[in-house]
């Protein structure tokens, strides 16, 4: 007995003492890195590719089918999935929630655990590196109040709060401003980032490290906030930052843009380019939107060519019997309406297209490969069958291009320094600073065109030009309208600008007449200001949303930002 | 009210005011036969004798066969040698062979009931119950008592014989003369004389494991009885914790044993289906196609985190239910979104676990729902623990060979209500051109036969193809075929049995084998150490699983197929000789975004191959009498290989891709256990064991992926372009070791008290949190003797109490941050990305505190039992990775947190309806109510998603003061818009239902005529909804019958906002469906449904020893037969999107359910 007992004693001792020595170092995952295997510079790249190219659904769901569309320069689709008529014009909400704003919310965590681990304190702090990440969060925070309105700034980086208030779009804007200017004081006059494992070098796939050229990206980032507060109620800064920044300098040279890579291939989380959602799902393609053909094709804007492919034209046979529920009259409105359009598009009947109605069917011939339409935004999917895919044009190949082919993607712009002549030239003639507005104009217009040129390895003719002539309001019309088209792929900039400006007045597309341009869904065809919250957030962060949807205005797309209010 | 009367009692107790002897104990024990000691002993042998007579079956007679050959030993050690050779106790006061001398004996192969008659002297009786034998003195006859009351009066005596059914003699019957004290017992050859008190008395005859009869004394002084076999469940032995054989009725808390007959009458590919309905607060969940897994929920969701997974444990070794890696990652499991804000695609869980388990070798299942029952297997028991007890060899030494087969023909039990009036199209006419006007809606015009456009470039009749859908399945052949052999002999048993599961699914060229061998033997090597080991290896293989489930799954493109499509025309699903890549692309119906069911069937080629082995080594040593020790190592390792090839051409995989991944699992268990069994007093006995476990768990797997085949036509790793990711999951390993006692005593056969306490230490947590203890204690009280002492109603009432806590530890890497290295670099350059989930090195084990009641009854003579529990269950500290906005710098941080309780009422009720000799029914009923709670979640948040449906018209919430499961969407809001389509709120917040079902409910019937049997099983889940984006999907593509409605279009009442008065508006159908189906409101539906479940209808060959045969059977069985009612459309509400928590409540297409109809063969030779 006594034995036994020993025994049994002696058993749960050395058992309890023994089984739990391994146990620190078998919980030690040997696949991943601690703090002291890594430099700050691996996650530089991390941040920008995941603002810019993370996921093929922020770029399709959020891109194309919102700010592509709503910006005026794609249109539409040629299947009957993405031609709806109504389809991102109408709200849905998966497209919103999985490629506006879920996107978006997410990358706060990305950015902020950037900021913590090379800020104050972090394990791997570096004063550049935090003021490259400030420029970053300026850049994240502006192109996401501006979808949405107020949004969660001043307690989204407070890691004690769990549900954060949303802020006045003034207030981020603000915000934003502050972030930029303690970026601009951090980098002074530095060039880098430091030296040995701190120097940045490759890993910024913007700017390669430079910091003086963070520093002119921050200054253009302060410009376009100074214009797009100018003017909004309660707003008193526009003049001071405006000036500050064009004094300090901004990219007036370079480009920021965010390089494509044309072996990527890992579309649904790696990084992604339009040609991903081009070719991996071919029902989802769209076409050149009218308002960006026709007002390239009034200015005789050599880009068009480069942006845009000539439609494939040849002839056209669509039946024109009316359907179930549909009168002669509906028919002959729909074909008044096409025929509107090839007008528009500057094709001269019996020249460049011949019509040809039958009792039953429209034939349209067109030159092959010679000429460019735009597809009209938003119609209602009843006009489908008669706006055939071969009548108007697919962006050009450059946007189109299939990745693994040997051949650049188009990259992603960033802040252009055509848009940075052109803002200057805006804030000289709004009085934001002073000097000579069409001078501006003119080296912003080569600056943009110059981007093609470097991009497509094309040379463009700058021959028409357009001079800054005529009232204040022209030529606050041709700033916005070249602006516009400066941020062709930078849709959510564009989209903003049409906003802001009401230009190019085109790209306004509203409706009132549902047998045309749909008015099915809560837009109830008025032009769409922004996009709605997150459905998320009504089940995560009820009450700050609700407080936020209460004082800023319904949570539609109709309800106009404050940057855009009248 | 019981509470209370439990603690009287319990004073009772205390002021030794117990046991008022019964009276005609009294009467006829003389005090000079037996000491006080004895009396007391055979007081309680009386006890157990007269109102505790039930059991499962008198199966004392012949069922097992005896071989014993002693030369000249005392009676004791033949009895420790029957108790060696076999499952029972004796019980017999310690004096009673004192003055029996030593035997010789040598039997070979006899029963029990011959080796006792031959070996006990003629003054002895016995009485063998299923796993117990009583043995005492016979009671002195009548004759042999004088009682002055008795003298006084006219005596007239009244005898006869007791036997059973079948005219064998019942000796030890008990006679009573109802409402009297006087009574006796029937002698050996079941002879009785009882002398009447009263003249007109009625006799009442009970015995052990059959039904009391009663009978009027009439004329005759000779009465009889037959005594039919009673069929109960109170007096069961059943397997607890630590693979521990205790009596029922001396458990506190709630266990529920099904037997091995139970769960492999009608198969199921996966055990875990065959236990639903079964067990009261059971649910199984299902999702997927042919070998896909299941999820077994007790009591409701414990926990927040996902895993409602009940422990399941065989043969005392926990099992691995781990997930292997896939791309879908954690999404394989949960089909969650959470995180990831792309669709997530292809979500189909495989098998694992419990349905690796061969069910011809299941002996027993016992489910142990709470924590109470199950706290002695620490942290992963808080959700239960489902024991599986595989059979041993029998202890004969015959060659026992039995042969089984099952075939079965499966088809979908129902499929959605399709409308077959209006075909492809759109708008009301069929699509006119297959390039610029195309697409899968079945909006189109009324089918009348017309030429129109068909998807394969012809014109066709534009006609109704009714039965399109139906048409896809084919009748699936499933052939389940198992051999076991067994011999016994005084040194041991061995059993082997081989298993062959060859099943066919319901979509073609899909198919699952597997095999699975098993070999156990028991080895006595000496009179005190047994070693007993077990070795199961299984390998399955699984064809072309169809992932069926969401959006992407292959009945996504096969329930929306336009109603003129002819199923037939898509088997041609690629063009012959495909040349250039365009030629590759799959044809079908409509656009890219569509898949061909046929391809998808052919060339969606999948393959997960699973072995397994399982085995264990128990050596148990008997010290002494009262001490005894087993030290047990068992293993169960996994390997998977998952092949899956999407060729090229496919819908959204132009370029093809491919995707290998092995992973394997391991989990090493040793552990001792020493018992240690003390009769403290007469009264108090005492049983305590200690015991210590290490549990080692490990995983690894590899995975790569690409996409783009060089030569496309062939599907290998090397004919890749581009590798788009390789992942390596080095070796993770998990260690928890324990120590844990408990304490058992049990006073005077009807007061239990036990207490356990277990303590763990965790590699997960850290080394300040890596111990934690936890403990329960329950008691149990038999009051059937205070309360109804002589049987008028009730014959068996029992109390139960108990309270139990468990701690539950996490996954390895949980604690310290770290940062991964993404595959593939941007632009060629190392990237480093953050992770999402913040990691808490302070994370401590979650603790579920449980507190149980329950009463169990028998009563009418033991033709009604009734089991009732109430339990309260919380669970705090959940380890759970909270959603935060982003704010930490993280999407989740691990936390510690809130607090969920589940309370709950579980009900059994059984009945033995009819009794005859050739007839019986018993019936039973299960009844289980759960009610979640989520108490407490963190400061700061009261609510979280879980979940989204892929449509974004769902969220799956948990909210403080809600439940778990919370269904949050849209409704339609009553006003329209400026066409005059239907508005839905603006925002999915309004809370639409719960995922979690009020209550499940069991009906099961055995019957029995002679050598036919019939046993059905109906049951309910009653309450609890389910968003069906199945019907949604129907509906937006006007396939469904639903859709028929408004085709000539509808002008919505309500308030148009465009022009801000009543509706004016027309819209067409397809308008109207269009907006209706994205209003997640309009598609929740109650999970209530009844159907009956289980059916089979078996006969038992007579006289077929004649052929070489010991016995044969047949059974003709069916599964899910139909529903008795369903409140859901087109979905099986029990078929969900997956099998975590975040899914639950959301269907969406999910293989039909198979309705199974088979053949049972089984032959003993």
């Amino acid at each position: 007995m006594k034995n036994i007992i020993i025994l049994l004693t002696g058993l749960l001792l050395v058992f309890s003492i023994s089984c739990t020595e391994d146990y620190d170092e078998i919980n030690d995952q040997p696949d991943a890195l601690s703090v002291s295997d890594v430099s700050a510079k691996f996650f530089v790249t991390t941040l920008q590719q995941k603002l810019y190219r993370d996921n093929v659904f922020e770029l399709w769901y959020g891109r194309i089918l919102h700010s592509d569309m709503f910006a005026g320069h794609f249109s539409g689709g040629h299947s009957a999935y993405a031609w709806a008529g109504d389809f991102a014009w109408n709200y849905w909400n998966a497209l919103t929630d999985g490629g506006s704003w879920g996107p978006y919310a997410a990358y706060n965590s990305t950015l902020t655990s950037y900021l913590n681990i090379v800020g104050e304190g972090g394990t791997l702090e570096n004063e550049q590196y935090y003021a490259l990440g400030l420029v970053m969060k300026s850049l994240y925070y502006h192109a996401f109040t501006d979808q949405f309105g107020a949004i969660p700034f001043s307690q989204a980086s407070d890691p004690d709060i769990k549900l954060p208030v949303y802020d006045d779009q003034i207030d981020v804007y603000k915000g934003i401003i502050a972030d930029l200017d303690k970026a601009i004081s951090i980098i002074g006059s530095n060039t880098t980032t430091g030296e040995g494992v701190s120097l940045l070098g490759e890993n910024d796939v913007i700017f390669n490290g430079n910091m003086q050229n963070w520093k002119k990206l921050a200054n253009s980032l302060k410009l376009r906030i100074a214009l797009r507060a100018h003017g909004s109620p309660g707003e008193d800064f526009s003049a001071t930052v405006a000036s500050e920044a064009i004094a300090s300098g901004v990219l007036a040279d370079t480009d920021a843009l965010l390089e494509g890579y044309a072996e990527e291939t890992d579309i649904w989380g790696g990084s992604t380019s339009y040609g991903d959602v081009w070719h991996t799902w071919p029902t989802a393609r769209w076409k050149m939107a009218e308002p960006l053909v026709n007002v390239l094709k009034a200015d005789n804007d050599p880009r068009l060519a480069i942006m845009s492919e000539p439609i494939k034209g040849g002839s056209v046979t669509v039946s024109i019997v009316p359907r179930d529920g549909e009168t002669d009259a509906l028919v002959q409105k729909h074909l008044t309406f096409l025929k509107s359009t090839l007008d528009d598009a500057g094709l001269v009947l019996d020249t460049d297209y011949t019509w040809t109605e039958k009792a039953d069917e429209l034939t349209i011939t067109i030159t092959e490969g010679t000429h460019y339409v735009g597809l009209p935004s938003r119609m209602n999917g009843k006009l489908q069958k008669y706006f055939n895919t071969d009548l108007f044009s697919d962006p050009a190949e450059n946007l189109t291009q299939k990745v693994n082919q040997g051949k650049p993607v188009l990259p992603s712009v960033i802040m252009s320094a055509g848009d940075t002549h052109f803002m200057i030239a805006e804030a000289i003639l709004r009085g934001l600073a002073s000097g000579d507005a069409a001078s501006y104009y003119q080296s912003g217009l080569r600056k943009a065109m110059a981007h093609w040129e470097t991009i497509s390895g094309v040379s463009l003719d700058e021959s028409n030009m357009a001079a800054l002539t005529g009232t204040t309001e022209e030529q606050l019309e041709k700033i916005a309208t070249q602006r516009w088209i400066a941020n062709y792929t930078n849709s959510l900039e564009a989209w903003a600008i049409v906003r802001d400006t009401g230009y190019p007045s085109s790209a306004v597309s509203t409706s009132s007449d549902d047998d045309i341009i749909s008015l099915a869904g809560p837009l109830n065809g008025a032009y769409p200001n922004r996009l709605r919250y997150g459905s998320g957030v009504y089940n995560s962060n009820q009450a700050n949303v609700e407080a936020a949807v209460a004082k800023q205005g319904p949570d539609v797309m109709a309800t106009r930002l404050w940057f855009a209010s009248e | 009210m019981l509470q209370h009367s439990l603690l009287n009692l319990v004073q009772c107790l205390l002021k030794q005011c117990l046991i008022k002897p019964i009276k005609f104990m009294k009467k006829y024990d003389a005090p000079d036969d037996f000491g006080t000691k004895n009396l007391i002993r055979i007081m309680r042998l009386s006890f157990t004798f007269y109102f505790i007579s039930i059991t499962h079956a008198i199966s004392g007679y012949s069922q097992s066969e005896l071989s014993i050959r002693l030369n000249n030993v005392e009676l004791e050690q033949v009895i420790d040698e029957i108790m060696n050779q076999s499952e029972y106790d004796f019980f017999y006061s310690a004096e009673l062979f004192e003055d029996v001398p030593k035997v010789t004996i040598d039997f070979k192969k006899v029963s029990l009931e011959t080796l006792l008659k031959n070996i006990l002297p003629n003054n002895f009786i016995f009485e063998i119950r299923e796993k117990e034998v009583i043995i005492k003195k016979k009671p002195k006859t009548l004759s042999a008592v004088s009682n002055e009351e008795i003298e006084t009066q006219q005596i007239r005596t009244i005898s006869g014989t007791i036997t059973d059914s079948e005219g064998n003699p019942l000796p030890g019957a008990s006679i009573f003369e109802d409402g009297t004290s006087n009574g006796t017992v029937s002698d050996f050859d079941g002879k009785y004389a009882i002398e009447l008190v009263n003249e007109d008395a009625v006799l009442k005859v009970s015995f052990i494991g059959f039904v009391t009869s009663e009978l009027s004394v009439g004329s005759s002084d000779n009465m009889d009885f037959s005594l039919a076999v009673e069929d109960s469940f109170l007096n069961e032995i059943v397997v607890t914790a630590l693979g521990i054989s205790r009596e029922k009725k001396s458990l506190g808390y709630s266990v529920t044993e099904v037997s091995g007959d139970n769960v492999n009458t009608i198969k199921d590919n996966n055990l875990a289906s065959s236990l639903s309905g079964k067990v009261a607060g059971l649910q199984v969940n299902n999702s997927g196609s042919l070998g896909s897994g299941s999820v077994i929920t007790i009591r409701g969701n414990n926990s927040i985190t996902g895993n409602p997974q009940a422990l399941i444990v065989v043969d005392g070794m926990p099992i691995n239910a781990s997930i292997p890696i896939t791309s879908e990652g954690g999404q394989t499991n949960s089909g969650s979104n959470l995180g990831n804000n792309a669709p997530s695609f292809e979500p189909s869980i495989s098998g694992g676990g419990i349905s690796d388990i061969n069910p011809d070798d299941v002996e027993s299942i016992t489910v142990l729902k709470g924590p109470s029952a199950a706290a002695l297997y620490g942290s992963r028991a808080g959700n239960g623990v489902i024991l599986i007890t595989t059979k041993k060899g029998s202890r004969s030494d015959r060659l026992g060979v039995t042969i089984k087969s099952n075939i079965y023909l499966d088809n979908p039990m129902f499929l959605p209500d399709f409308q077959n009036q209006y075909g492809q199209g759109s708008s009301g006419s069929a699509y006119s051109d297959r390039v610029n006007d195309w697409g899968q809606f079945s909006w189109g015009a009324s089918l009348d036969g017309s030429q129109q456009p068909y998807f394969d470039g012809s014109n066709k009749a534009y006609s109704a193809q009714p039965n399109n859908v139906e048409n896809f399945f084919r009748s699936a052949l499933r052939s389940i075929t198992s051999l076991s052999i067994d011999k016994g002999s005084d040194a041991g048993s061995i059993r082997f049995s081989y298993t062959n599961n060859s099943s066919e699914s319901i979509v073609e060229n899909s198919d699952l084998n597997s095999h699975n061998f098993n070999l156990r033997g028991v080895a006595n090597l000496s009179d005190k150490l047994t070693v007993d080991a077990k070795a199961t290896y299984f390998t399955q293989d699984v064809k072309n699983r169809a992932s069926t489930t969401g959006a992407q799954g292959l009945l996504t493109h096969l329930f929306n197929m336009p109603r003129n499509v002819d199923t037939e025309d898509l088997r041609t699903y690629q063009k012959p000789n495909p040349g250039s890549p365009a030629d590759f692309a799959v044809i079908r119906y409509a656009d890219e975004f569509v898949g061909n069911p046929y391809w998808m069937a052919h060339h969606d080629e999948t393959r997960v191959r699973r072995n397994r082995f399982l085995g264990f080594t128990k050596i148990n040593y008997k010290f002494t009498d009262w001490l005894s020790a087993f030290v047990r190592v068992g293993a169960d390792i996994t390997n998977v290989r998952d092949n899956k090839i999407y060729k090229p051409g496919r819908q959204n995989i132009p370029l093809g891709s491919l995707e290998i991944s092995e992973s394997s699992f391991g989990e090493l268990n040793s552990e001792f256990l020493v018992t240690a069994k003390q009769d403290l007093t007469e009264k108090l006995n005492f049983v305590a064991n200690v015991g210590g476990n290490l549990s080692k768990r490990t995983s690894e797997g590899m995975l790569v992926r690409g996409t783009d085949f060089k030569v496309p036509t062939k599907f290998f790793l090397n004919n890749i372009r581009n590798i788009s990711a390789t992942e390596e999951s080095p070796l993770a390993i998990k260690k928890v070791s324990s120590l844990y006692g408990s304490i058992n005593l049990a006073y005077d056969n009807f007061l239990y008290i036990d207490v356990a306490s277990r303590n763990d230490w965790s590699s997960t947590l850290s080394k300040d949190n890596r111990s934690y203890m936890y403990n329960s204690a329950s008691v149990a009280a038999v009051i059937n003797q205070f309360i109804d002492p002589s049987q008028e109603f009730f014959n068996f009432i029992k109390v139960r109490a108990s309270i139990a806590q468990v701690g539950n530890d996490t996954d390895p890497y949980q604690i310290n941050q770290t940062f991964s290295v993404p595959g593939n670099g941007y632009l060629g350059l190392t990237t480093l990305g953050f992770p999402n989930v913040k990691l808490n090195d302070n994370l401590k084990a979650e603790t579920v505190t449980s507190s149980e009641f329950g009463i169990e009854l028998s009563m009418l003579n033991n033709k009604l039992t009734l089991d009732v529990s109430v339990y309260d269950m919380s669970t705090e500290d959940l380890i759970f990775d909270i959603p935060v906005p982003a704010a930490t710098g993280f999407l989740f941080s691990r936390e510690n947190i809130g607090k969920v309780s589940n309370k709950g009422v579980e009900i059994a009720l059984g009945a033995s309806l009819i009794k005859m000799n050739d007839f019986s029914w018993y019936t039973s009923l299960f009844y289980s109510k759960n009610e979640n709670t989520v108490d407490e979640l963190t400061e700061g948040l009261d609510s979280f998603v879980y979940n989204f449906s892929t449509d974004n018209n769902i969220f799956v919430k948990a909210t403080k003061g809600g439940s778990i499961g919370d269904i949050y969407g849209k409704i339609v809001t009553g006003e329209v818009d400026a066409t005059g389509a239907p508005l839905a709120s603006a925002s999915p917040t309004e809370l639409l239902g719960n995922a979690q079902p009020d209550w499940l409910g069991g009906w099961s019937n055995t019957i029995r005529y002679k050598d036919f049997s019939m046993s059905f099983l109906i049951d309910a889940r009653m309450g609890g909804q389910v968003y069906s984006q199945t019907s949604a999907d129907l509906d937006r593509n006007g396939v469904s019958e639903r859709s028929i409605q408004y085709r000539d279009g509808v002008t919505l009442t309500g308030i148009n906002t465009g022009t801000a008065a009543a509706n004016t508006e027309s819209i067409t159908g397809q308008e109207y469906w269009t907006a209706m189906s994205n209003i997640s409101g309009n598609y929740i539906y109650d999970q209530d449904n009844i159907r009956l479940r289980e059916l089979s209808i078996g006969y038992n060959v007579p006289n077929v020893s004649s052929i070489g045969l010991q016995s044969a059977s047949i059974q003709l069985v069916g599964r899910n037969l139909f529903f008795l009612s369903k409140s859901a459309d087109d979905i099986d509400p029990e078929a969900m999107l997956g099998t975590s928590i975040g899914v639950q409540g959301m269907s969406h297409n999910a293989m039909p359910t198979l309705r199974s109809l088979g053949l049972n063969l089984t032959l003993n030779f």
